[in-house]
């Protein structure tokens, strides 16, 4: 019964051995496995199935230097030589060809092999597992992902228009694979040799000029790697079509990574101003210099060629006259050698700036001292609580104190305009720049202050001239009344100063002082020298009809030298004297309600209060107090300018000092 | 008796899937039924018929599927090639890559066979590399010569389809030594062995 009962057992084991040994087994999981009981053969990946194809097989054809072309089955010619030995030194030199050219599965390829090379998808995915590697081998595979973002976004990566299955260019219609070198690699230097005629496979019309410039004729004629390719300009992977803003910039920027003088003296004048604020309006380097065609100045085909240069001006200043041939588009202060002139005028503008700052900054800080030393032992003036019975005393009349605020008002926003340019190079310039509404409303805007301001200005001296004629009989051009410095200013300068030292006690003064005199006068100058190199800026053509090209250069410079100043003197030095002096500060709203307490102006004016007063007139100038809503106004208009003030002083110091040498 | 009933119809139910499943012989045992002709384990003894010991898998496959398409010249291997599916054509393909390929010496010309090696390096090496040893290519040294007449011929008489470039090469080693080109390359490949 045993027996019986054990043999279907055995038969059962025997057959399920026999059917499984013969049973064709299929893939397993992890791998091809089996087919009919076969194994996959060698030269095979048991993972894939993949032909596995050493590198040596491919380079039996393509490592053939005696046979660097194939026919292709259409009948036309294709480069098919690889040089092995650059292969072997490029940073790809170790991959297997069929990492890359995923489409070749046999060799000889029984069909022509579609080239298709996922260079993008590879090397982000090698960054991806290797980024965080603590060997640091990886570690400029994060620059080539920069530059295949910078790629993708690129006008290269976009579908091309007239074949929409394919981009415009991809990485290796740049890139040769095979010979991709490391930073600093002779492949580097040989590729970047081989850039321009890399470009001008597509870009032909381009590459024939460059190979007419100074620059095709150094890399191309001389081998001079040092001189500018393409990617130079263009930047290598963030290309885009020159027409748009952002490249102009871009490329105009590039100019000056070799030539950095010239980019320095660019960035000074109104062209490169407007352009590192954004804007590309203004003439730009290759504007002037002609892009791919650039020569050297001496060259006659040269568009910046003397014979050919008015030409160029009038590619943007229709109709320049021959004045604009004397302009200095490069001239600068730092070299008396070259530009004599501009120099002379530079170095006096800065001795100009040093010399009236030095002073007038000395003067606030010993005025500061000595105000502050007279406080602390109870000598200083103590303004007295003004009351419905205070008498004050009138000292600008209704005409002076619009005068001062439009010319207050005009001043401000001509240095907020004209600063947002001359300190393009900040942060903040492109923002003011960005909520003025762009150079184009900034010149109305800076125009339109200047007229007001010079409009002021000239109704000031009219009147100023009207009260003299008409006074002609008692005015005295030296006396208290006037505005003409006199020996008493001079004798006042070193009475102060004494009083600075503690020599002496605080000096009297008529109705005028020496440092309201200096305020007065000092828009004279301002107004010669910054209105006339404004209009001169401001109507070129019209300038240059009369006037050599060169003065361009000198009114740019004096224009923002003198702007300069004035902005530094008025916010630092005429604030303290009228605000922030201890006596008076916070503010002082003398000049908007044009009174002042009359014990005040006892302190302040005590030579013109005896005067008027021994002459029987001060109670002529006697008046009531301002009323509320004036004195208010005045408060808050006070509050504003001066906050204005400050705001415009703190960004010009950014821009001074930040400025580039 | 239960018992055994029992047993039976278990093994049924379990070996059921698996029956259902066997598609017959192993590639093995298939490529047994070529030794008539290709010799045992491929390495032919009979001077018309091609070694196919050592072939390149696709090779192989490629050649199969032109006879059982019709697209290739043949005696009966059109007829053979139709009897299997591709499955086992792959199957065979892989157990002839793996077999050693024994080759018999032949008579040959010395002087056809130096030209042949030149015109080989000239024409033949970058595909059939090695001098055309067993490779990716397909094998020719130590190939019957008499299978290499009746494979050219049928090349040239356009009975059997040129892979891509060797009508090009072949035309080439013509054109360089005329109608001696094709018996060098022969007597090249049969002098090896």
């Amino acid at each position: 019964m045993k027996n019986i009962s054990a043999r279907p057992l055995v038969w059962f084991i025997f057959s399920a051995f026999f059917l499984l040994c013969s049973t064709p087994t299929q893939s397993t999981e992890s791998g091809v496995g089996l087919l009919l009981g076969e194994a996959i053969p060698p030269g095979f990946d048991p993972e894939t199935g993949k032909r596995i194809i050493p590198n040596q097989r491919c380079m039996k054809c393509h490592g053939d230097e005696n046979e660097k072309t194939d026919t292709r089955d259409d009948g036309s010619i294709v480069d098919i030589y690889v040089e092995p030995h650059k292969l072997k030194d490029s940073v790809h030199g170790k991959q297997d060809c069929t990492n890359c050219h995923v489409t070749v599965t046999r060799v000889p390829h029984r069909e022509a092999p579609e080239v298709v090379v996922g260079c993008v998808e590879c090397h982000r995915q090698t960054w991806l597992d290797h980024k965080d590697d603590p060997d640091g081998k990886h570690e400029r595979l994060g620059v080539v992902i920069e530059q295949i973002d910078s790629f993708m976004t690129s006008v290269h990566a976009r579908p091309n228009t007239r074949d929409q299955s394919s981009t415009n260019a991809t990485c290796y219609d740049c890139h040769d694979a095979h010979n991709i070198g490391s930073l600093g690699s002779h492949q580097r230097a040989e590729h970047r040799l081989e850039n321009p005629e890399v470009c001008g496979a597509c870009h032909r019309k381009q590459l024939s000029e460059y190979r007419e410039s100074d620059h095709g004729k150094a890399v191309l004629e001389k081998g001079d790697s040092e001189s500018a390719v393409c990617s130079d300009c263009h930047t290598t992977h963030d290309i885009d079509s020159p027409e748009g803003g952002s490249v102009m910039l871009t490329i105009t920027e590039n100019c000056g990574s070799c030539h950095e003088d010239a980019q320095k003296s660019y960035r000074s004048s109104y062209h490169g101003q407007v352009n590192k604020l954004g804007y590309t309006h203004s003439a730009k380097c290759f504007d002037c210099h002609g892009g791919h065609k650039v020569r050297s100045v001496d060259d006659p085909t040269s568009t910046i060629h003397l014979d050919n240069r008015l030409e160029t001006c009038n590619k943007c200043h229709e109709d320049a006259p021959e004045g604009f041939l004397g302009f200095h588009a490069h001239g600068h202060g730092n070299d008396f050698e070259k530009y004599p002139g501009i120099w002379i005028v530079t170095k006096f503008m800065q001795l100009l700036i040093i010399g009236v700052l030095g002073f007038f900054w000395v003067h606030v800080i010993l005025w500061f001292y000595r105000e502050y030393q007279d406080r602390k032992a109870g000598k200083s003036f103590a303004h007295p609580h003004p009351g419905e019975d205070t008498v004050y005393v009138r000292r600008f009349t209704a005409t002076w104190r619009w005068i001062h605020l439009l010319f207050a008002v005009s001043t401000m926003i001509l240095v907020l305009s004209g600063t947002t340019l001359l300190f393009s190079h900040t942060a903040w310039a492109g923002i003011v720049m960005t909520m003025l509404g762009g150079p184009e409303v900034e010149a109305i805007l800076h125009r339109t202050a200047a007229t007001i301001w010079i409009g002021v200005f000239l109704v000031h001296f009219i009147i100023a001239m009207s009260n003299i004629v008409r006074n002609r009989d008692t005015f005295r051009w030296f006396g208290p009344s006037s505005m003409v410095p006199n020996m008493q200013d001079l004798q006042d300068v070193g009475a102060m100063f004494s009083w600075f030292f503690g020599r002496r006690e605080r000096p009297n003064f008529d109705r005028f002082t020496y440092w309201q005199k200096f305020d007065y006068w000092a828009p004279f100058w301002g107004a010669a020298v910054i209105g006339f190199s404004g209009i001169m800026l401001f109507a070129p053509k019209l300038t240059a009809a009369f006037l050599p090209g060169w003065v361009f250069n000198i009114a740019t410079i004096v224009h923002a030298e003198e702007a300069l100043l004035a902005t530094m003197f008025l916010f630092t030095v005429h604030f303290f004297n009228s605000h922030f002096r201890p006596d008076r500060f916070p503010m002082s709203t003398i000049m908007f309600t044009g009174a002042v307490p009359l014990e005040e102006f006892k302190f302040e004016h005590r030579l013109e209060y005896e005067r008027l007063k021994a002459s029987g007139e001060l109670e002529k100038c006697l008046i009531k107090p301002p009323s509320e809503a004036m004195e208010k106004g005045s408060r808050a208009l006070s509050v504003v300018l001066i906050l204005a003030g400050l705001g415009l002083l703190t960004l010009v110091f950014i821009g001074y000092l930040t400025m580039p040498s | 008796m239960r018992r055994k009933t029992v047993f039976a119809i278990l093994s049924l139910l379990v070996l059921m899937p698996v029956i259902t499943q066997a598609a017959g012989p192993t590639a093995a045992a298939l490529a047994f039924t070529c030794a008539g002709c290709h010799g045992t384990d491929g390495s032919s003894v009979g001077p018309s018929s091609p070694s196919i010991a050592q072939m390149d898998p696709e090779v192989f496959i490629d050649a199969m599927q032109a006879y059982k398409a019709d697209k290739s010249n043949s005696t009966i291997m059109n007829r053979i090639a139709k009897g299997y599916s591709d499955e086992q054509i792959k199957g065979m393909a892989w157990f002839f890559a793996k077999q050693k390929l024994r080759l018999q010496p032949q008579q040959h010309d010395p002087q056809l066979a130096r030209l042949g090696a030149e015109l080989h390096d000239k024409y033949c090496e970058k595909c059939h590399e090695d001098g055309g040893r067993p490779g990716d290519a397909g094998t020719l040294a130590g190939q019957w010569m008499p299978y290499l007449e009746y494979a050219m011929a049928d090349y040239i008489a356009g009975k059997r389809p040129y892979p891509r470039k060797m009508q090009r090469k072949v035309d080439a080693a013509i054109k360089d030594q005329g109608d001696k080109a094709t018996s060098a390359l022969i007597h090249y490949y049969g002098s090896q062995h």
